[in-house]
């Protein structure tokens, strides 16, 4: 007798038993899983902040003999815009403001500020830290009737950043070092997560986490899972024999840098025996809404971007032809687009500042250059986060920019930055800005104040 | 805002052919149904990217093929598919097909799950070997080894069996 394989499968599933269809159940969890997603993703633009403000500090300079010599800001592959194609935004026509907070004079004493928005559009609202004690007072601010919740005490000294806001929970991360050894201090997460439910607190610890440089460079991120991702220090750059080079400035001029790596472990945050090993050794990353893209190295040379689809585990890489001498300094991603944050060089006429944009397929979208500038997504970064932010702290274009990823368009939206690293994540379509304040005149970080602008892009 | 409408009708239309293939790849009705379910939750994710370049089908192929094979790394070893034995071949036509029926399956689930994963593939889903390896996130040179392995064990199979030989029907496509 002869059996034909593709006939027997077809008649071993002609007639399945009836199920359940229940569709609506996909529909319910699909949703939920999205709104995960935009969290875990937002998780890449506040520590895309925190590296960009890191990587735009100057390092100690080296020998003038040194110098890099005579030449000018080399123009990036692909489509380029620069600071003087913005458009100049207008309110009610570009944004909405919908609320803002103003601290007349900061070098005086800490004030309150706006550290995010939660998924549901209230305001994480900070005082603090104040008095001997260094202690925080947390919110939750209705921008629309400027009611606040306050959240119970947290008994937390250090800088807490938000790392998921959504409607169920909040979870902010420290930074704890320590020195048990006698040795250079080591960095590691101190976690917090607060479940909106039942307003308390809990603060998990993993006892199979690896010890090192848990935190360094690398807060963390919620992943589509609801896992916690952080990177452990594994390679770091040194810098040339001699020091680095000095710019045209005078400054020393740590371009084409050997980047650093981290090896991605994830925890849970509701069990803390479950630690994982994610066996990826990575530069930067971030969660879009249905992949993992992360870069080689960080912090320096990087001249490949990796892309892995959450749902199938297929992975492709590229290479982002970032320039001969950019540095990442920072990666954020959102649906089919990666954003770069690159440091690539100081000439004879300026800084080389880019932001990158890339699609996940590696094709260059654009590139924003400029002098003294830098840029992140700013609003959720998840599945319909469209907004970079572009910060220009030049004398000549000092101000906020925006750039949607949506429509190719370049804003300006201020006249002013203010000289304080405030602000977090937002919702999709949401975004934090600040302006200086006070006795500044016009002088890029002497300003004594601050004021922020939570606002509604169109 | 992603099209749901659009979504939901894509899901009721493939979700009866994805279900029959989780059920060969698996063996089981009811944890076919759970991995379809999965299967479309990632599709749901993925879908205004999918919609746009317009493979949602091969994505939601994929995505299932993920779910099983995950699966079944984590799968006990106390969870076995309970199927009649091939070697007792019963009387008449109908009864030969429905032992020809057992037996595949039965023969499938002592396949390693790429393997099986292959074999629904290549033979059920009339994929091409390129495609299957781009289903299984591996090269092609990797599908045809297992899937050569996959038949030869179930060819041994029914040739040790009363059923007599196992055939691969229509035409193969490379």
């Amino acid at each position: 007798m002869v059996n034909d394989i593709r006939e027997i499968m077809r008649e071993a599933v002609a007639s399945p038993p009836e199920e359940g269809n229940d569709l609506a159940q996909v529909l319910r969890t699909g949703r939920r899983r999205v709104r995960r997603r935009r969290t875990g993703a937002v998780v890449g633009a506040v520590v895309l902040a925190a590296v960009v403000t890191a990587g735009i500090g100057w390092r100690p300079g080296g020998e003038d003999g040194n110098q890099v010599a005579n030449r000018t800001v080399p123009q990036p592959e692909g489509p380029v815009l620069r600071l003087s194609d913005a458009t100049e935004g207008v309110e009610g026509k570009d944004y909405d403001v919908l609320s803002s907070r103003t601290n007349k004079d900061l070098d005086a004493g800490n004030g309150q500020y706006y550290d995010g928005v939660t998924e549901d559009g209230l305001i994480l609202f900070r005082d603090g830290p104040h008095g001997i004690d260094n202690r925080t007072r947390l919110a939750l601010l209705d921008p629309a009737t400027g009611e606040k919740t306050w959240l119970p005490d947290l008994d937390e000294d250090g800088q807490m950043v938000p790392v998921e806001l959504s409607a169920d929970r909040l979870v902010l991360i420290s930074t704890v070092y320590s020195d048990e050894e006698g040795n250079a201090l080591t960095a590691a997460p101190r976690v917090r997560v607060l479940d909106r439910a039942t307003m308390k607190w809990s603060t998990p610890s993993w006892p199979g986490l690896p010890k090192g440089d848990v935190a360094s460079g690398r807060i963390g991120a919620v992943g589509p899972d609801g896992r916690l991702y952080l990177g452990v220090l594994a390679t770091e750059g040194q810098a040339p024999p001699g020091g680095w080079s000095t710019g045209p400035d005078g400054e020393a001029d740590d371009a084409a840098a050997e980047g650093e790596t981290y090896d991605l472990w994830s925890v849970s945050l509701t069990d803390t025996t479950d630690v994982r090993d994610e066996k990826l050794r990575v530069g930067d990353y971030a969660f879009t809404d249905d992949a993992l893209v992360w870069s080689a190295t960080t912090n320096g040379i990087n001249e490949r971007i990796h892309v892995r689809d959450l749902a199938t585990g297929a992975e492709h890489d590229f290479d982002p032809r970032s320039g001969e001498r950019c540095n990442l300094l920072g990666l954020g991603a959102t649906g089919d687009r990666i954003v770069l944050s690159q440091y690539c060089g100081t000439y004879d006429n300026g800084r080389d500042d880019r932001i990158q944009v890339l699609s996940t397929e590696g094709d260059l979208v654009t590139t924003v250059q400029g002098d003294g500038i830098d840029g992140w997504i700013v609003d959720n970064g998840g599945r319909d986060g469209h907004l970079v932010g572009v910060r220009s702290v030049t004398r000549t274009g000092e101000g906020h920019y925006v750039f949607d990823l949506d429509t190719g368009r370049l804003v300006k939206v201020t006249d002013s930055v203010s000289s304080y690293a405030l602000g977090g994540p937002a919702p999709a379509g949401q975004l934090l800005w600040d302006t200086g304040e006070g006795n500044g005149e016009g002088r890029i970080g002497q300003d004594k104040g601050a004021t922020q602008w939570l606002v509604r892009w169109r | 805002m992603r099209d749901e409408a659009e979504f939901v009708a894509f899901a009721q239309g493939a979700r009866l052919r994805l279900r029959r293939t989780a059920f060969l790849m698996c063996g089981d009705w009811d944890r076919a149904s759970d991995h379809v379910q999965e299967a479309l939750i990632r599709v749901y994710v993925a879908w205004p990217r999918l919609h746009r370049a317009g493979f949602e089908y091969a994505y939601a192929r994929k995505a299932l093929v993920s779910v099983v094979l995950d699966h079944g790394r984590r799968r006990s070893s106390s969870e076995i598919v309970a199927e009649p034995d091939p070697s007792r071949a019963a009387e008449g036509d109908l009864a030969e097909q429905v032992t020809a029926r057992a037996a595949l399956m039965t023969a499938l689930a002592d396949l390693a799950p790429r393997q099986r994963a292959c074999v629904v593939l290549r033979y059920f889903e009339d994929l091409s070997v390129a495609d299957t390896a781009a289903s299984l996130g591996c090269t092609e040179g990797t599908v045809k080894s297992q899937t050569a392995r996959a038949l030869a064990t179930l060819r041994t199979m029914f040739d040790d069996s009363p059923l007599g030989e196992l055939t691969l029907g229509g035409p193969t496509s490379w």
